[in-house]
């Protein structure tokens, strides 16, 4: 069983961020909230979110799977304007999602889930761990674009670093400790990974919120973020790309 | 007497070939062009024979069926039918599909017998033409050889026309009118034809699905009988080779990209007209690549001291601009996503192809298609790792793996690319 409400927004935010690897996922539903886990199809990314029932305007669930096509739930966030509430509700009897936004109903199939596998998640220890606005990795983003295919993450204890090479240009971002909302970092460390990726999770962030970066010599970037008003978690997880001779 | 004439516009006809000099001196005999036999000599050959049928400006014989809708000065394209000086059951003229094992002098030979009607139109305004836009829509969709009668403005003339997308031809004229027998439509063409409100790419998957041809989908795409009825165009012959390719092999694609990966990495092999394939599966999600080594002295590397290379791929999403290979990268992207939808699996796909110095003349597209097709039915060799794959390719092939990784964007992307399960 599964019924809740949700603010358009919070939802929007959700899914914008879910459909940057997959369109198609299995929530896993309990009496304290869902959750997801789910790498993208080449296998390069990974996403694990949890999401608390305080995310929601009301909620109330028993355990159960449900499985849904991020586009079909895209169409129906364009529903809503901006501050409603959206009401979603399992139809175990049907296999359906039922979503009501004001006096509109919408109905759909869930996808089956069976062959829906959890990936497993990487278990890490990273050295570096850098606390950081959102922002400022848009902007370094977008000074990034156009240059290469991958970026190199950089930390050490002065600061922050995400630069791009390409064959004829460079484009850098350098934050210093003071800027960042934290720094740890004993030593050097640097890696590359696809630009690609990385840029499309992080345009899909909401201004304002902090990401903590987990950082390592080629190893995974670890991305740790808040949404919906701090009662979901999102940790992102990119594979390095290593150059090797 | 007649013979002297005959060889002297001959020569005419081909003069514009031999801009060498060499070929003067050489004659044919020496091969002091490099190439493995003597294109001008393969086209003679050819042309010895028909010639003498084709000198008439009234041409009436049984047609595959076939058409070629022209390219130059599109909208304004010249169309019409492919007509042989012979009767009988003419159809592995125009089948492709039935090509392979015949060398590059058979497929010459048979291509040179088809002689090119011309007759212009505006290709995306055609249904004010008349009666000739009518006669070449109905070829296009028959099943069976048909009687054509043609005729002529003046004596055909002109060269093999030879075309790395399209299949080989022979002269061609300007043409006034024609007739033609009645023949039965193909099944799924008609069906089609007689439905204008279903959409082009619709339209080819059904067909496509339902058994037809290739080549008999592309002949009817090609002259305006898929599509809604007021966007219905006639599509040059070159174009809708590859359109036809990529509507179907991205049709079957969206099957296959969701379907369990295969086990381990496979080399399948295959040579035919002096081209060497190598198709590498790999045990992930779909990337496809197509790369292409022209030796020199082949058709596309012919002045080349060294071997040219050419290569293009796509990785899960797609590609979005056109790949600079052309068609053949399209054409062998569909050969590879039947097997994969016969098997209900996905898999990365490399296409390797060596083109060695006896691949003198290009015979068109369908040469890619039909052997990735054949060497897909081939038993092929499995390896747990893809070193050993690139073991076999070394066997097999001239070229080296490292030549092929440095080409590669896929096994690039492969390499240096971590994944999620690499730190479990």
């Amino acid at each position: 069983m599964f019924k809740a409400e949700i603010k358009s927004e919070t939802l929007k935010g959700l899914v914008s961020i879910i459909s940057t690897l997959i369109d198609e996922v299995k929530f896993t539903v309990n009496s304290d909230g869902m959750s997801l886990k789910a790498v993208d199809p080449a296998h390069v990314a990974m996403i694990e979110l949890n999401i608390g029932a305080k995310a929601f305007e009301s909620y109330s669930a028993t355990e159960t799977e449900i499985g849904v096509d991020l586009d079909k739930v895209k169409s129906v966030i364009k529903l809503a304007g901006p501050g409603e509430t959206i009401i979603m509700e399992q139809d175990e009897g049907q296999g359906r999602l039922v979503f009501k936004i004001g006096n509109i109903t919408r109905r759909m199939n869930l996808i089956d889930t069976s062959c829906m596998n959890d990936p497993k998640v990487p278990q890490l220890t990273l050295s570096a761990n850098i606390g950081i606005l959102v922002d400022q990795l848009q902007k370094g983003i977008r000074a990034a674009e156009s240059i290469s295919d991958h970026i190199a993450l950089k930390a050490d204890s002065e600061g922050f670093e995400l630069s791009c090479e390409g064959d004829t240009d460079f484009a850098s971002l350098r934050v210093e400790k003071a800027a960042l909302e934290s720094l740890k970092a004993d030593s050097k460390v640097c890696s590359l990974y696809p630009l690609e990726y990385f840029s499309n999770l992080i345009k899909a962030i909401p201004s304002g919120t902090i990401v903590n970066i987990e950082l390592d010599d080629d190893y995974p970037v670890k991305l740790v973020f808040k949404l919906a008003n701090g009662e979901s978690t999102v940790s992102y997880f990119l594979a390095p790309r290593i150059e090797s001779d | 007497m007649a013979n002297t004439s005959f060889f002297e516009e001959m020569a005419e006809r081909n003069a514009a070939t031999s801009t060498t000099g060499l070929c003067s001196i050489c004659k044919g005999s020496r091969k002091l062009c490099g190439k493995d036999r003597c294109p001008l000599m393969i086209k003679f050959y050819s042309q010895q024979k028909t010639m003498p049928l084709l000198d008439v400006k009234d041409l009436v014989g049984c047609s595959p069926p076939a058409v070629f809708v022209g390219r130059y000065g599109y909208p304004k394209v010249d169309i019409g039918p492919l007509v042989p000086p012979e009767f009988g059951d003419t159809s592995i003229l125009d089948t492709p599909e039935r090509w392979s094992g015949k060398s590059i002098e058979d497929i010459v030979d048979m291509r040179f017998r088809l002689v090119r009607g011309k007759y212009r139109i505006d290709a995306t305004n055609f249904k004010t033409a008349g009666k000739i836009v009518n006669n070449i829509q109905e070829l296009a969709l028959t099943e069976k050889p048909v009687e054509v009668e043609a005729n002529f403005r003046q004596r055909p003339s002109g060269r093999v026309i030879l075309d790395d997308e399209v299949q080989p031809f022979g002269p061609s004229a300007r043409m006034d009118d024609m007739k033609m027998g009645n023949g039965r439509f193909e099944r799924n063409l008609e069906k089609n034809f007689y439905d204008t409100d279903l959409r082009a790419t619709e339209a080819v998957v059904n067909a496509y699905k339902n058994g037809t041809l290739i080549s008999e989908i592309q002949k009817a795409f090609s002259v305006g009988t898929m599509g809604v009825d007021k966007r219905r165009r006639f599509v040059p012959t070159r174009w809708s080779i590859t359109a036809i390719d990529d509507i179907i092999g991205k049709d079957l694609l969206k099957d296959t990209k969701y379907f369990p990966t295969i086990d381990d990495y496979r080399v399948y092999q295959w040579e035919q007209l002096d081209n060497r394939w190598c198709i590498i599966m790999m045990p992930c999600t779909w990337r496809y690549e197509l790369i292409e080594a022209w030796y020199p002295n082949t058709t596309w590397n012919p002045t080349g001291q060294d071997i040219d290379i050419i290569s293009d791929h796509e990785f899960y999403e797609g590609r979005s601009e056109y790949a600079h290979i052309g068609g053949c990268y399209y054409a062998a992207r569909m050969a590879s996503n039947e097997l994969l939808l016969k098997e209900r699996r996905t898999a990365g796909v490399l296409v390797w192809r060596e083109a060695h110095p006896g691949y003198v003349m290009p015979v068109g597209v369908w040469n890619v298609r039909e052997n990735v097709r054949q060497a897909l039915e081939t038993k092929c060799a499995h390896y747990d790792s893809l070193e050993g794959a690139l073991a076999h390719i070394d066997r097999v092939m001239d070229i080296k793996q490292d030549t092929w990784i440095k080409n590669s964007g896929v096994l690039k992307d492969w390499l240096i690319q971590r994944r999620i399960e690499d730190y479990y």
